[in-house]
This record gives structure tokens, sequence and C-alpha cells, in this order.
């Protein structure tokens, strides 16, 4: 090792950074040359020095407190690119699945509350027809003679052709007929008797109106609401392009069976 | 790589670490501006970018390294280029002969030993001044620890750049020192 390679690695040797064999070697070589060994001493007064006569100058405690409140509890930090990505998308999702899981929730609420507005509006109609017929000085315009007598009663008076089959019998004999309404149109109304209660049977064009579409039960080959109101049971039912509708404060059980035969027989 | 702590905010982490290197980085800071107020200043903008850049921030590496590394391009950016100090000449231009004649004698004499154990700290602090900003940069960041390859980090040049600049400054700084003795 010559004086020139030694002075390149005074300061690592004394700092302990250089390796073993090459400290071993400068070691040698400052202990054989005086003046690098000078050097050597100098290097270390100037590195005394430095350490400890040289003025520091620390930050005040108020730039520390300055520093500190500068300093958010939270900082921004790296994140993926998918984390970025996520970050905006996670309100979106979350705003998503809210609408995923909402939306078919009040569409069927609104489709609940609609069918039930409309279903109500046609069962209320139904008994204030069938109330009216009740308080009526002439609930029938048709005497029956038969259902036969009566069908074709209705010929001129409707828009349309009252399909009803049943023609009475002994537990509910067909009374006659009249022409009524039903909410904004014409209907046939066919009074039937059990024993001493009226029966209605409302005929009238289906379309357009808010069937319902919950709470049906078979009856014959179509599917029926009944619905009890202000006593009065009502049994709606639709079938091709007519509706019916039978109304009677009876029993809902012989109610049903008078719609049976109706419906049987439509 | 994402920087991320288990419990405790990382940020919040990273800020307490760094406040507890607020006096060597003012220490610095005060060596290169030259005064207290812009030492003050110099530092406050030094966290402050740091606050910016904490996410770039790589856990394991040293921290101490990066926040000195962000004061000097900070003082380049902010306070070099304003001030015409004739110190700013780098130390690769300015090369101080090593080993002089005069030098070498005065060396064999013993007489420099003697001298240095008689400076005061004003006399070191006036004579670390006299020498160029990369000069005390490289003396400095060697005193805090920093190995070359960090300080090769911090003042932006290779390894062995910063293991001859920083033989060449105390070179220079003896020098001045010879001169109050």
């Amino acid at each position: 090792m010559n004086c020139e390679d030694a002075r390149s690695q005074l300061l690592q040797y004394q700092q302990g950074r250089l390796e073993l064999d090459a400290a071993d070697a400068l070691r040698a070589h400052l202990a054989a040359c005086a003046t690098c060994g000078h050097e050597d001493a100098a290097e270390r007064m100037v590195t005394e020095l430095l350490e400890h006569r040289l003025p520091q100058h620390p930050a005040s405690l108020a730039l520390k407190r300055r520093l500190a409140a500068g300093w958010p509890a939270s900082v921004p930090q790296r994140v993926p690119w998918w984390r970025q990505w996520a970050r905006p998308l996670v309100p979106a999702l979350a705003v998503a699945t809210v609408l995923l899981v909402a939306l078919p929730v009040v569409y069927y609420q609104r489709t609940t509350v609609r069918d039930t507005n409309g279903t109500s509006r046609m069962v209320g109609e139904a008994i204030n027809d069938y109330l009216r017929v009740l308080s009526s000085q002439h609930p029938v315009e048709i005497q029956s003679g038969g259902i036969h007598q009566v069908k074709p009663w209705f010929e001129g008076r409707l828009d349309f052709a009252p399909v009803v089959s049943f023609a009475g019998d002994q537990d509910f004999p067909l009374e006659g007929g009249a022409v009524g309404y039903f909410l904004d149109r014409k209907a046939a109304v066919f009074v039937y008797r059990r024993r001493l209660h009226v029966i209605s049977l409302f005929v009238f064009r289906a379309d357009g109106l808010p069937w319902p579409t919950q709470g049906l039960t078979p009856l014959g080959r179509v599917r029926a609401y009944t619905e009890v109101a202000r006593g009065i049971n009502t049994i709606l039912w639709r079938d091709g392009d007519l509706g019916y509708a039978l109304v009677s404060d009876v029993d809902s059980s012989e109610l049903h069976a008078l719609a049976s035969k109706l419906a049987g027989n439509t | 790589m994402a920087w991320r702590s288990e419990g405790l905010d990382a940020g919040a982490a990273l800020g307490r670490e760094a406040l507890a290197y607020a006096d060597a980085l003012h220490n610095l800071a005060h060596y290169l501006t030259g005064n207290a107020a812009d030492a003050e200043d110099l530092v406050q903008e030094t966290y402050a970018r740091a606050l910016k850049a904490a996410s770039q921030f790589t856990p394991g590496t040293n921290l101490k390294a990066w926040l000195f590394r962000i004061l000097r391009n900070t003082f380049i950016s902010l306070y070099r280029r304003r001030r015409n100090d004739p110190t700013v000449g780098g130390l690769d231009t300015v090369m101080p002969a090593i080993a002089a004649p005069t030098d070498e004698a005065w060396l064999r004499g013993d007489l420099e030993l003697d001298r240095l154990r008689k400076i005061v700290g004003e006399e070191i602090e006036r004579a670390l001044m006299a020498l160029s900003e990369e000069a005390r940069t490289v003396i400095l960041l060697d005193l805090e620890g920093l190995t070359e390859i960090e300080v090769a980090e911090v003042v932006g040049c290779a390894v062995g750049t910063v293991k001859s600049r920083l033989s060449r400054a105390r070179t220079v700084l003896r020098q001045q020192l010879r001169d109050y003795a």
C-alpha cells in the first residue's frame, strides 16, 4: 500500500468502514509511515473538532411545535393502482348495491301499493254498485225467466256480450238482470239470490282496469281475488276480455260456491 | 410498494419520526443558509415538502437521509439561486493542492496538531462557512453518520464522487484552520 492509497482510505478506516484485510494493511502502513501517521492523527483531530467544538444549531422549541402542528395525524399514502380506482369505486359500488337492493323493494312496494290501490278501487266500486242494487226500487230491469231470456235482453244495451252460462239453481236462483256501471264502463248486472240475500254479478269489459295480481286463488279455470270490506264479500276475476265482480253479504264460502259455478261455466 | 403500518396511522408515525430529526436538519440548514431565520424557513419548507411526498417514502430506508435530500433540494431551489454566493463553485473545480511542499513542512513538524488543539468553536465554524456549500454539505452529512451511499443520494452524485469530495473538503477545511491557528 502506498501513501496515496492509505490517505484515500483514512476516513473509512477511522469510521470503521474498511474491510478487515484493508484495515489491517492500512494499519500496518500507518505504523511504518510517519507522514501518513501524522495525517491520520490530523484527520482524527479535525473529526474531533467537528464533533465536539463545531457549534450546533438545533431547531428551536417554537419551530418544533410548528413542525409538529403542521404534520397532520394522517397523510396521503401511496396505494396500489387498484386501490386508487377502488377509492372512488367503493362509494359508487355501495350506491349501486343499495340501488340493486332498494329498487326491487321500492318497485315491489310501489307496484304493491298501486296494486292495492287499484284493487281497493275495484272492490269499492263493486260494493257500491252492489249497495245501489240493494237500495234500488227495481234492482232488476228484466225479470228472469231463465238465463236464455236474460242474456238476449242485454243486446243493444251493452257494447259487449256478457258471458254467463250459469242459469241459476235452487241454491242460487237467478232473479234477473239490469244494466249498470262499473267504474267508467257499462256493466251487465245479474242478480242471484241465496235465501234472502241478494248476490250481484257484474260483468264488464276487463281492459284497462287495475286488476289485482297478488293474493289470487284458483277459481275453476281462472284465478280470483277475494276481499271482505264493510261486511260485504267481493270476488273479482277476469276471463278473457271480460271481468267479473261477484258481490254479496252472504257467507264467504257460499259466495265462493256460486263463484265456482259461474267461473266454471263462463 | 405500498406504505402502510399496522394499527398506528403510518403518516402520523412518519411525522413523529421525522420530527426527531428536526435538530439535525436545522443544523444543516443553518450552515447552508448562514442565518437562523432562513434556516427555520428552510426546515419548515422541508417538512412541508416531506409531508406532500410522504407517500413516496419507502419504509425501511433511511428517513434521515430522505429528509436531508429534501432539505438540500429545497435549499437549491429556494435559496441558492437567489444568492450570489461566491463559495458555490463546487469542489470538483476548486481543488486545493494536496500535500504541497509547504503543507508537508507544516505537517512534518506536528505543529498542525498542536494548533488544531487550540481551535475554538467559533473558528471552526468560520472555517466551515468559508467552504463551498457542497463542501459544507458533505462534511456535515458525514458528521451526521450518513454512509457514502446515503450522502450520494442526498447530494445527487456518484458514491465515488462523494468520497473524493469529502476528502477534498476536509483538506480545505484543514487549510482554513491552519490560517486561524
